[in-house]
């Protein structure tokens, strides 16, 4: 579904990924850890069409379309969704009205026919629910007054409506409490099936003892320097980065 | 700037052509005092960024007709249709201004309403048994060519049931045109009304509309007051809103720019009276070579009084908009609370925003803030949106919209809201696009 091949890419005048090479089957979770710094978020931003980052070297393909071509919405219709770090505040900009232009943008583009008002709130509010989320969050302005968990609920929210092919989550983990967490896990786990693909960006291994993933990577100085499954994660949690790093260069 | 000025010899023959009737002496009086300044120019600090010239050209090209007497105040269907099309979408008790003149079906029509707590009247020549007020160029120039005044009062303790609207049409079809409306709307004690002011022009000459517009508000009287200017692009005009505001009266004014070539607006509140408050809030949306300014004065005299003041601009290709927003606090307007913001979003490099935020400050215990951004379209969140499948251009638009969206839920009006909505969104899928 998606084939990365050493990929490069800066910022500016910083190298970030300096040769990232990754492959993602559907049906697949995978957890892609690292200390800050390693291009973990770079990585998501870039997958995504980020503009401020440049691509030097290598190859992106999803779902057979060489990805790095098309435009951020081209991208978004075709299946990709990036669940923020840090999701935007938008005052003014309503968020049931963004979610339902989102889904119509993506479905348009899918040939399939739009969804009405009534449709699509039946569809949110069932997946709020899910999600554990108070409905009146849907008329406000976008992540606007919301608290950081709020935000994150938020970004799966719009996961599950959009029900995209491929989820990449930056962090969606950091800063939740425990309860927050716990939503935006069965959010994830909701979208987990054979036909969709999940990639976890996490500095901790506490959300993957709710959402278990397949593989796991370590991502340093902008590549992955080793890939394992849940195991690994573990041990990293135990050992911490260094005893990957320095594994990785003995 | 121009050194076109006011042929002043053809203004006076074209005033000599009105009837001589109960308004003349006080035509001749401000003929007299216009005919010694003519328009401001961009010398004057008020006119500074605004360059009259174009208006002063389409005035002597209808002076030439109307000092050989050849003009007349008639409008075509097309305008009277706007009118009724209007008055289809925000129910109002409407009253239409056709090129000045007070359109006298629509004053019939509303006096079949009993008891609708107001009175409107059209006080035409020997009529008129009030001074009218106001020193200014502008207002000189159109008390000099007045044919008609639209006095509105609002009774004491009465809340009307719906807005009172007044549409100020102007029709440029057969030739150069050149209007004087006049309105003076008084609002008796703990009165409440709601006051739509439109503006709209037809016709493919030029045109020069002059609006000058008198408020007073009674104590305990409440005005929620919008003013919807949609001309033409080709259309010019100058409008001032001199309110007067006494003991414990609300004035909420609410202004949308979303068409003119050459607009300038003054809006100038006078506190005489503690306990009063003012809300005045903006949006003026230019593209093209739209030239659209705003002044606004504030005078505290007394205290405690409070206001607040809001005007945000959207800017695309080549316009270019002034902002000028004065407070003054008066020697011993003490409890005095006033706070003035003004934000810009500028769509293009060459757009051109000249704001001025100005505060005056002669009393002691009063709290003052004040404060102007320009910015762009935040790349942060064009992106986000972006990476929903949002194309560029609706993520644009959607962002602009969400801009004007603070101002929009200003005005009281549902019907208002939904129509300025309306104007907005045509106008930003052409100005947004591709800006981004």
């Amino acid at each position: 579904m998606l084939e990365i091949s050493n990929l490069k890419a800066r910022i500016g005048d910083t190298e970030i990924l300096t040769g990232l090479t990754l492959s993602v089957n559907a049906g697949e979770v995978h957890a892609i850890m690292g200390p800050n710094g390693s291009g973990k978020s770079t990585l998501a931003l870039v997958i995504a069409g980020h503009e401020d980052y440049v691509v030097t070297d290598g190859t992106v393909h999803f779902m057979g379309e060489d990805l790095l071509a098309l435009d951020p919405e081209e991208r978004a219709r075709i299946g990709l969704f990036l669940g923020f770090q840090y999701p935007v505040e938008i005052a003014g900009v309503n968020n049931a009205y963004l979610l339902k232009a989102a889904l119509n943008a993506k479905r348009r583009a899918q040939g399939e026919e739009e969804v009405d008002a009534f449709e699509f709130l039946k569809l949110a509010r069932e997946k709020m629910a899910l999600l554990d989320m108070d409905p009146a969050l849907l008329n406000r302005g976008l992540n606007e007054g919301f608290s950081g968990g709020e935000k994150k609920r938020n970004e799966i929210l719009q996961m599950a409506v959009l029900e995209p092919r491929l989820a990449i989550l930056d962090e969606t983990d950091s800063g939740l409490d425990i309860d927050a967490l716990k939503a935006v896990a069965k959010g994830v786990n909701s979208l987990r099936d054979p036909e969709h693909a999940i990639v976890l960006v996490t500095h901790y291994q506490r959300l993957l003892d709710y959402v278990e993933p397949d593989f796991v990577h370590v991502l340093s100085g902008g590549k992955i320097i080793r890939s394992g499954d849940k195991s690994l994660a573990l041990k990293l949690e135990e050992k911490g980065y260094d005893w990957v790093r320095e594994a990785a260069s003995a | 700037m121009s050194t076109t000025a006011i042929d002043t010899s053809l203004l006076e023959r074209a005033v000599g052509k009105l009837p001589t009737d109960a308004l003349m002496p006080l035509r001749l009086e401000a003929l007299r005092s216009f005919s010694e300044t003519g328009f401001p120019t961009t010398r004057h600090e008020d006119w500074r960024y605004t360059n009259l010239a174009p208006v002063v050209e389409v005035s002597n090209l209808w002076l030439r007709d109307a000092a050989v007497g050849i003009v007349d105040a008639t409008v075509n269907d097309a305008a009277m249709e706007y009118a009724s099309e209007l008055a289809s979408r925000i129910d109002a008790y409407w009253i239409v201004i056709a090129n000045g003149i007070v359109h006298k079906d629509s004053l019939t029509r509303l006096a079949a309403h009993a008891l609708r707590g107001f009175d409107a009247v059209s006080l035409a020549g020997d009529d008129l048994v009030q001074p009218i007020s106001g020193d200014d160029p502008m207002t000189r120039l159109n008390t000099a060519l007045l044919r008609d005044v639209l006095r509105i009062t609002i009774r004491a303790d009465n809340t009307l049931d719906k807005p009172v609207g007044l549409l100020t049409i102007d029709d440029a079809s057969s030739g150069a045109a050149l209007s004087q409306t006049r309105v003076i709307i008084e609002t008796e004690r703990n009165s409440r009304a709601e006051i739509i002011e439109y503006h709209a022009s037809a016709g493919g000459h030029r045109h020069f509309a002059n609006a000058v517009t008198e408020l007073d508000l009674a104590s305990g009287a409440s005005v929620n007051y919008v003013r919807i200017q949609n001309r033409d692009t080709e259309h010019f005009q100058s409008g001032r809103l001199m309110a007067r505001l006494h003991r414990d009266s609300n004035f909420r004014h609410t202004a949308f720019d979303l068409g003119g070539g050459l607009i300038r607006n003054d809006v100038d509140v006078d506190i005489v009276e503690p306990g009063a408050s003012v809300e005045l809030y903006g949006l003026y949306l230019a593209s093209g070579q739209q030239h659209i300014d705003n002044h606004t004065r504030v005078d505290h005299r007394v205290g405690p009084a409070a206001s607040t003041e809001e005007y945000c601009g959207i800017l695309g290709d080549r316009s270019r908009c002034v902002f000028n927003g004065k407070v003054i606090v008066h020697r011993g307007a003490d409890g005095t609370d006033a706070r003035q913001s003004n934000h810009n979003l500028l769509l293009s490099e060459k757009a051109e925003i000249d704001t001025k935020p100005e505060l005056e400050i002669y009393a002691d215990d009063v709290k003052c803030s004040h404060g102007a951004t320009v910015g762009q379209l935040d790349k942060t969140a064009l992106f986000y949106l972006r990476s929903r499948g949002l194309d560029r251009d609706e993520a644009a638009q959607m962002l602009t919209r969400a801009f004007a969206a603070a101002v929009v839920s200003k005005s009281t009006v549902q019907a208002v809201r939904n129509h300025v909505e309306t104007l907005i969104d045509q106008r930003l899928r052409t100005l947004a696009g591709g800006l981004s």
